[in-house]
């Protein structure tokens, strides 16, 4: 009776357990023709397999058709497994790959690499771990050990980074960027409205196909924020999408410069693009300091555009592709690139440098480093002199596969990378993150009696720690420059000066159609902003933004007066000692301008007057707005200008723009005009 | 301040030391002010028998017999507060402490500005007293009150610590040294002076709980739940307790337990917003985000103006991708007052 117990159990456990089946006639009795169509498509799958794994994929149609047949064939399981894994679905492998395994567990030589391939990608970290361990005992070439050791310390990593998920939302951007074809490499502007990224869908300038990785070629699309979404995506045309790869490297934080990857030059170079109205230039190569014959791909300028980031593959490095930086000199040339150093450079590919607008922060894809799988996100920062250790930014935004190209909008608050692992429409999707920051913890306050003859109990209110998501210390001004009598916008350069140094730190452009702006100024400077166009009066603005100053948006637009009678303009950077007369140093920039001006203009004589707030006697305040103006005036006849062009007057307080009862009034209040008396 | 009573006690006590020491004696020819010290008895009887009105009517006949009587018009006085006819109070008052000014008269007269929440009168009233009598205890601990609510914490501090040193066992004054020292983030002082208010009446369930709640701040979680579990055990029906004791259980990471004593409320009390809110809190913890809205929601029902509710709601439905209305419900509680709100509208709903 026992002896039949173990033979009717052991039957039974066969029976639940898969043998493998071979296409033969013996085991599909009277399915002849079925079978023979079967062995058709597994013939016609082999044939385009055997062209190497970008047409894999290709073959999946016809391997599926015979699977549909005999389920239970360890090879064509196998097969269909590989194609998976080199597909844009490569979480399909899984069941293909352990199938195969079980049907026959000596189906190829490299099974074991491949179930830890699948479990690995399906961040299942221990048994990867395990069938990688297992596949170490089958291969020899140093090679696939030390890649194999690679895939092993990046199951670590991922069992330790799994343990302590980061507070994301990580959203597909849905049908309008997304398509069932790859997309990567979102590049946004600082304000998040517009974004452009990198798709090898078809319907591109060309429409080709690159037969080297069975794939459309890469182009330059762009999609709008419209309310909380993005527009429906349009291809960004020519002349920055060529026949041949064009890829979205980096945009400028306001959306005017656009840097792009054409593949079909040097061995991959890049080249920058300008917004002129609503048309791009045609990209210009970068040059010889930054394009090699070598691979040239991601890039990002630094905040005030005098530093590019960018990867190469160039010889010299430490391995694969890294990040260079190169200094843009005074003549506007790129210096010659240095490699960033081995503290962000690995053996392994560096990808999709980001520096952030705050100018010290960067984001960058590494294969290297504490990689939980292909590329992952990294963050470091700038800090005394050197770069910080890199920091995965940790799941869910990086998974098993493939994730690189973050950017992060100006608030802090969002960024957008591309994944491959995360299902989507198929291949790699872009994504949105909302950063949540820490847990939000429930408010219970305890409601107390403090006083004993309270009838009513008093709350006492305990606050919880504020929940802050660090955001970049900086602030993003934006706005429209137009013409203050037609309203016109207009195209005009505004120069971002720090004052204390009494250097222009970055240049930038408003748009000419639209005369949008957008500038990003990082917190710990006394910024000075000078707008400029020719035959109008420049126009000045002060940001005095302490180190501690949090991220905020301001939008201001800025009318520009023409060279005319009777046009005045408030020189916001000239700043005085207190109470005194004196020019701080703060001023030279903004009083050079003005002899810039003067010079340009040689027929024009200007009244300089100075006005102070209501504070202090009537007559204290008239002697010292003279004062002040007769210094403005004097500094100018030093630096050349004839005395009989200048009238210098003080006005005191007699003439407020702004309220005396706060401090923000009182400080327009106190100012230095430039008022044009006449030009002949 | 407007909400604090006089306690009944305090009356009584200076009503009673009157009726002990002034006795009279009736005799057959009556002088008008024998005749008045009769009356001036005979309300006293009414006046501590609880009816101050006949009370006021044999006062009154008393000072038709004798107008210098200051006695008739102080007690007088006590009658109109029991009857809160303040302005007859401050009348009679005001006579009594023109006929002979004392300390307790003046303390009286700082009583009816209490009741009448004129804080400035009070002040001054009350140094009054202590000018005649700086060890007054009451007088002392009525300017504690009064800084207390100023918040003016040093002069609040400065005054309990002399009611407590005029009587050593004054456990109300201990009671409030200890919350201003807690407004003071002095934990540590608020817990000692909670302990000896505790001893000297250790049936004052409130005490207990304000004890836990000073426990809690400093994050001694074991014995603040022993503390509110004593408040518990002094007064069955003492939500508050039960309430402040699920949220630190809640702080300590027993849910299990915070969910019992939220429970137990709402079994007592279906209709107390607190208890609904702290089941929205215990819901966060456990990421339970659509129960947790669903109690916020009943808490808010509950108690329309539950701006801790509110800030707990929008935690939830944030969770829940309904961060439009999550940030409706941040606002919201920031305008019933729960500023920690404010970091989240600046962070989660910039756009």
């Amino acid at each position: 009776m026992k002896k039949l117990s173990i033979l009717l159990f052991t039957m039974i456990a066969l029976n639940g357990i898969a043998q493998n089946v071979e296409f033969e006639k013996k085991n599909f009795p009277g399915r002849k023709d079925e079978l023979n169509e079967a062995k058709d498509n597994i013939k016609k799958g082999d044939e385009i397999f055997e062209q190497g794994e970008a047409y894999y994929r290709d073959a999946l149609p016809f391997y599926l058709k015979a699977q549909n047949f005999n389920p239970n064939n360890a090879k064509l399981n196998f097969k269909i497994g590989l194609c998976y894994l080199h597909s844009f679905e490569k979480k399909k492998a899984y069941d293909y790959i352990l199938k195969a395994f079980q049907l026959d567990p000596s189906v190829d030589p490299k099974i074991r690499y491949y179930m830890g391939r699948v479990y690995h990608l399906n961040s299942e970290w221990d048994k990867a771990i395990q069938e990688y361990s297992a596949c170490l005992n089958t291969i020899k070439s140093k090679e696939e050990i030390k890649d194999v050791n690679k895939k092993i310390q990046e199951c670590n990593s991922g069992k330790i980074l799994s343990q302590n998920p980061i507070r994301v939302w990580v959203d597909n951007l849905g049908p309008e960027v997304n398509t069932s074809f790859n997309e990567y490499s979102p590049v946004i502007t600082a304000d998040e409205s517009v974004l452009m990224f990198t798709s090898r869908r078809p319907g591109g300038v060309g429409n080709k196909m690159d037969e080297s990785k069975n794939e459309y070629f890469e182009d330059v699309w762009v999609s709008y924020k419209v309310g909380k979404k993005f527009s429906q995506a349009v291809n960004l045309g020519p002349p920055v999408n060529t026949e041949n790869h064009d890829a979205a490297v980096c945009l400028s934080p306001d959306g005017q410069k656009l840097i792009t990857y054409q593949g079909g030059v040097n061995g991959g170079d890049l080249f920058i693009s300008y917004l002129v109205g609503k048309q791009w230039s045609k990209p210009e190569n970068l040059g010889k300091a930054i394009n090699t014959k070598y691979h040239e791909s991601s890039a990002s300028f630094s905040y005030d555009g005098k530093i590019l980031y960018f990867v190469s593959d160039r010889e010299g490095g430490y391995g694969g592709h890294d990040i260079y930086y190169a200094e843009i000199n005074e003549k506007g040339k790129f210096e010659k690139a240095v490699n960033i150093g081995p503290v962000i450079n690995t053996e392994y590919d560096e990808e999709g440098v980001y520096m952030m607008p705050d100018g010290k922060t960067m984001y960058f894809a590494s294969k290297g480093h504490n990689s939980i799988g292909g590329y992952d996100v990294f963050k470091t920062t700038f800090e005394n002199g050197q770069w910080t250790k890199p920091v995965n930014l940790g799941i869910p935004i990086n998974t098993p596969d493939d994730d690189a190209f973050f950017a992060l909008a100006g608030s802090g608050r969002r960024a957008y990378y591309s994944s491959a692992s995360l299902g989507g429409y198929g291949g790699m999707d872009l994504y949105k993150i909302t950063i949540l920051g820490p847990e939000k913890q429930p408010l219970l306050n305890t409601e107390d009696q403090l006083l004993a003859m309270s009838a009513k109990p008093v709350t006492n209110l305990k606050v919880e720690q504020a929940v802050e998501v660090t955001k970049p210390k900086m602030t993003l001004l934006k706005g429209i420059v137009y013409d203050a009598k037609t309203n016109e916008p207009l195209e005009a350069i505004l120069n971002l000066i720090d004052n204390e140094k009494n250097v222009i730190l970055a240049s930038f452009k408003s748009n000419a159609a639209t005369g949008k702006y957008l500038v990003t100024l990082p917190s710990g400077k006394n910024y000075g902003i000078a707008v400029q166009r020719e035959g109008y009066l420049f126009h000045s603005e002060n940001f005095n933004l302490p180190a501690d100053a949090d991220y905020q948006e301001v939008t201001k637009d800025i009318p520009l007066k023409k060279i005319e009678i009777g046009n005045t303009i408030v020189l916001k950077n000239i700043f005085f000692d207190f109470d005194k007369a004196t020019l701080r140093p703060e001023s030279f920039n903004e009083l050079d301008r003005l002899v810039k001006l003067l010079t340009e203009n040689p027929t024009i004589k200007v009244e300089l007057s100075a006005h102070t707030d209501s504070k202090g006697s009537d007559e204290y305040n008239m002697k010292l707005s003279q004062k002040r103006a007769e210094s403005v005036v004097n500094y100018l006849i030093g630096k050349g200008i004839s005395a009989d062009r200048l009238i210098a007057k003080g006005y005191g307080e007699t003439q407020p723009i702004d309220t005396n009862d706060t401090e923000e009034g009182r400080q327009n209040n106190r100012r230095v005009e430039f008022k044009i008396l006449s030009a002949k | 301040m407007k909400n604090v009573i006089l306690t009944i006690s305090i009356l009584c006590f200076s009503i009673f030391s009157y009726s002990q020491s002034d006795t009279v004696k009736i005799a057959a020819n009556l002088t008008p002010e024998q005749i008045a010290q009769n009356d001036y008895n005979s309300g006293l009887n009414y006046l501590n028998n609880n009816n101050p009105s006949m009370a006021i009517q044999l006062f009154t006949q008393a000072l038709q017999n004798m107008p210098n009587f200051e006695k008739a018009y102080y007690n007088r006085s006590l009658c109109y507060i029991q009857l809160k006819n303040y302005p007859e109070a401050l009348k009679d008052i005001n006579q009594a402490i023109q006929l002979k000014p004392s300390d307790e008269y003046y303390f009286t007269k700082s009583l009816i500005f209490f009741h009448q929440n004129q804080k400035d009168s009070l002040e001054q009233t009350l140094l009054k007293t202590l000018v005649i009598n700086p060890n007054h205890a009451e007088a002392n601990y009525y300017l504690g009150m009064l800084y207390f609510n100023y918040q003016d914490y040093d002069k609040a501090l400065s005054y309990y610590q002399k009611a407590i040193q005029s009587k050593s066992d004054y456990a109300y004054a201990y009671n409030d040294l200890a919350s201003t020292y807690l407004m003071k983030n002095d934990i540590d002082n608020a817990i000692k002076n909670y302990e000896l208010a505790a001893k000297y009446a250790p049936n004052q369930a409130f005490i207990f709980n304000n004890l836990g709640s000073a426990y809690r701040q400093k994050k001694d979680y074991n014995k603040a739940i022993e503390a509110y579990s004593k408040a518990i055990m002094l007064d069955n029906n003492y939500f508050i307790a039960y309430i402040n004791s699920g949220a630190t259980r809640l702080e300590k990471g027993d849910i299990v337990g915070a969910k019992s004593d939220f429970e137990k409320v709402i079994q007592k009390d279906p209709r107390n917003s607190a208890a609904y809110n702290g089941l929205a809190g215990v819901y966060i913890k456990e990421k339970d985000y659509k129960k947790a809205k669903e109690m916020a929601t009943r808490a808010i029902e509950l108690n329309p103006d539950n701006g801790q509710a509110y800030y707990n709601r929008g935690i939830a439905r944030q969770m829940l991708r309904e961060e439009d209305a999550a940030c409706e419900d941040w606002q919201k509680a920031l305008k019933l007052g729960i500023t920690p709100a404010k970091s989240f509208i600046s962070t989660d709903c910039a756009d």
